[in-house]
């Protein structure tokens, strides 16, 4: 048997005073190590769990017409979201009183709101997940209504959307947005940079509550808007132009129509419009030709439209003048075994080149074009801008096709159908543009569609301008215009361009189109014109490509007439108060 | 035995030490100084924790209050925009044209040109309802129409202003002058709207 003895107290007291100085020493070492040595690794993650950092979106700039409508802005559309492990039944204060609401009853009230299903919504929010989206990009007042439910275990995501709140006026301009805001056409694609903004951060502590830690560091990074757009464009005559153009395709039964309106002394465009076209809200609606804008990339033979060129060219090197005379066959027979034909059979007749004009024969412009070498006309062809983009440069726009004169594919027979627009191709835009200097007294000017890139302050960034060409000396211009005017006054379809009041000068156009290696029996029909034609303020150029109820440029005529008409009346054009100057259609 | 060894130390005052001297007592100065400077250590300490909570409680109210302006301002941005989408709609030009055509107003697509020097008339007047060459409907999708114009209210309103001026006219015919008439120079009456 043993008993406990006291022993030496001053030992055990010295023993236990050594532990507490070992326990208290292994204390202080964690400390130390938490406090200082840690200390810096540990705050990082205790802010890490504090901190919200947030992308603070940068607004996407608008696109505006010449008059500041608004033609595509960024709006924001919300993602109706839920978390699935929280759903339950809500409570409800009906007169006072909790009520309890079925998650079924939620479903149908939401399912209301959002246009769809209530099953489909009871799948979307029934589960174990946190995350289940139930419809996305929904609008601002739908986004309220659901708000309004306070339903406590939905949660809102918003984002920002492009809209063009004018639908397809001018959308065959504007381009549009893919679904993850990539600019996928149009200006919104080639002015993504003068558009797009940067993107700001802002980091910030919260509380449990999710409330903003009061004096908690916040770095931001403050974003910046994206700048606007500012085009030429008048978006009311834009509208008028597709309205009229839509009409023309339905009733000639088309492929498509444009209609170009511009300004003969800026070069500015006023109206760029097209049917069949594009809503960019809603892309996916229209057929993916339909998309782009046929105006820049739709290339054609132009046809009859051409022989302006010629003729202007033959003025201009003083090889005829309006006046002379030329006998003109139905068929011309070359030497090289090939021949070219007039659209009618006719006795020879004795023309003027203004009559050659006039009644469109190609074996007279031929005879006349040729008086002027292969390389002169080419050079002039080249002033009036084709072979080339213009300086819009616009997404995915051609160039044309120009042969030069002793290359491989300028062969005999294209030196000849090149005076008559065969054997070249050319994109609406330049066609357009191929009246705009005989509108300007001879001087070509870059086409512009984009005024500048709008910045905050009001300040206007304009896309470069090449410098202005003349193409014709004032009096050979105004020789060809006086041609023109000839042309709707005694041109069998060109007098159907006539506005009453107004001196109008213009040339038709009706061009086969290339079906392989030969010509089908499609036409690309236009009417092409200028008014008033004293002092011409407007060019206006329409084209209806593969009409089927009429194929020649009788069905352009109408709708040239109706627009020109209406750009008179929109810019308060005073009806002239001379008369055109005779030139004879015949010699004798 | 002790009392002797007491007797036999030397008193202070009479050991000869030279530098060291006696001086005034100041033991009764020194305890309230120390209770003053600790009073206002406390004080201060007590203050500055006082105002640091005062200024946490105000901080943390105004970070609420901010916090609910922010939302208002939300709220209302989402109502701007709303309301901004109404406006693009109603306004966009495919919306204007279904209502004046829902309201009988038609485009002409035969306008006549007025020339007032010379009193000359340019075209040939035609009735609006020929419709050859004129789009009946609009034609140019916008899929963005989220709020179109109720015409039929409008032409109803319409219809009630113009009775109410009619009688307001008949009633008031004496008193209501016509308007005046501008003449222009070539003798053609012009409106009297700017």
């Amino acid at each position: 048997m043993s008993y406990m003895t006291p022993g030496n107290p001053k030992r055990r007291l010295t023993g236990l005073f050594m532990v507490i100085i070992f326990v208290v020493s292994l204390f202080t070492i964690r400390l130390v190590d938490l406090q200082i040595i840690q200390a810096e690794a540990i705050n990082k993650v205790s802010f890490a769990n504090r901190s919200v950092t947030r992308v603070i979106p940068a607004l996407r700039g608008s696109i505006l017409d010449a008059n500041g409508t608004v033609l595509a802005h960024t709006v924001y559309r919300y993602d109706i979201n839920a978390a699935p492990s929280k759903v339950g039944p809500i409570l409800r204060n009906v007169s006072g009183q909790d009520v309890q609401v079925s998650v079924e009853q939620v479903a149908a009230e939401l399912a209301a709101i959002l246009s769809m299903k209530s099953e489909e919504v009871l799948q979307k929010i029934i589960g174990t997940t946190e995350y289940s989206n139930i419809k996305k990009k929904v609008n601002a007042e739908v986004y309220r209504r659901i708000k309004a439910l306070e339903i406590p275990w939905l949660y809102y995501d918003p984002i920002p959307t492009r809209v063009y709140p004018n639908g397809a006026v001018a959308g065959n301009l504007t381009g549009f947005l893919g679904s993850d805001s990539t600019p996928l056409a149009g200006l919104e694609r080639q002015f993504n940079s003068c558009l797009a903004g940067q993107d700001g951060q802002e980091t910030f502590e919260k509380g449990v509550d999710g409330i903003k830690i009061p004096s908690s560091a916040v770095i931001t990074k403050a974003a910046i808007p994206g700048r606007d757009i500012v085009l030429t464009i008048d978006s009311d005559l834009q509208y008028f132009a597709q309205q009229v153009l839509a009409n023309t395709v339905v009733k000639l039964n088309a492929e498509w129509a444009s209609a170009i309106v511009v300004e003969a002394k800026t070069g500015k465009l006023l109206a760029a419009a097209e049917a069949p076209t594009v809503d960019p809200n809603d892309p996916g609606k229209s057929d993916a030709a339909d998309r782009g804008s046929r105006i820049f990339q739709a290339v054609f033979e132009p046809g009859s439209t051409m022989k302006t060129i010629t003729a202007a060219t033959v003025v201009a090197e003083k090889a005829a003048e309006p006046g002379s005379g030329f006998k003109v066959p139905y068929r011309l027979t070359f030497s090289f075994g090939r021949d070219v034909t007039d659209s009618h059979v006719h006795p020879t007749e004795k023309l003027t080149l203004s009559g050659i004009l006039a009644d469109s024969s190609n074996t007279g412009i031929i005879l006349a074009g040729q008086k002027v070498p292969a390389e002169t006309r080419y050079k002039y062809i080249r002033k009036f801008g084709l072979g080339e983009k213009t300086g819009i440069n616009f997404e995915g726009e051609s160039a044309g096709i120009v042969h030069k004169p002793g290359t491989a594919l300028y062969d005999l027979m294209t030196d000849k159908v090149t005076m008559f627009g065969q054997g070249i191709s050319v994109t609406p835009i330049q066609t357009a543009y191929i009246y705009q200097p005989l509108a300007n007294d001879g001087v070509r000017l870059e086409p512009q569609l984009v005024a500048g890139c709008r910045s905050a302050d009001g300040s206007l960034e304009s896309p470069a301008r090449k410098a202005p060409v003349t193409v014709l000396d004032p009096a050979a211009n105004k020789k060809t215009v006086d041609m023109l005017e000839m042309v709707v006054k005694y041109g069998g379809i060109g007098r159907t361009a006539t506005i009453p009041g107004y001196r109008v000068g213009g040339k038709t156009g009706t061009a086969q189109i290339k079906n392989g290696t030969g010509y089908g029996y499609r036409y690309a029909i236009s009417f092409i014109g200028m008014a008033p034609a004293e002092n011409p303020q407007y060019v206006l150029a329409v084209t209806v490509y593969k009409p089927t109820t009429i194929s020649n440029s009788l069905g352009a005529t109408p709708p040239w007439r109706q627009i020109m008409q209406q750009v008179l009346r929109n810019y308060r054009v005073p009806p002239s108060t001379t008369t055109a100057k005779e030139i004879p259609k015949y010699w004798h | 035995m002790s009392n002797l060894n007491l007797a036999r130390r030397t008193p202070v005052a009479a050991v000869a030490r030279p530098g060291l001297r006696l001086i005034a007592g100041t033991k009764g100065m020194q305890r309230p100084a120390t209770v003053a400077i600790a009073g206002i250590i406390l004080v201060g300490v007590l203050s500055v924790a006082i105002l640091n909570l005062l200024l946490s409680i105000a901080s943390s109210t105004s970070v609420y209050e901010l916090s609910k302006l922010q939302q208002e301002k939300r709220e209302l941005t989402t109502t701007a925009q709303i309301l901004g989408e109404q406006v693009d709609s109603l306004s966009s030009q495919q919306n204007l044209a279904n209502a004046a055509e829902s309201l009988g107003m038609i485009s002409n697509a035969n306008p006549v040109f007025l020339k007032l020097e010379g009193q000359k008339v340019y075209g040939q007047p035609q009735a609006a309802l020929n419709t050859s060459g004129r789009a009946m409907k609009n034609m140019v999708p916008n899929s963005q129409l989220v709020k179109k114009s109720t015409t039929a209210l409008l032409a109803a309103e319409q219809l009630g202003q113009a009775a109410e001026t009619s009688a307001d006219t008949v009633a008031n015919k004496a008193k209501i002058e016509a308007p005046q008439v501008v003449s222009s120079v070539s003798g053609i009456p012009a409106s009297p709207t700017n």
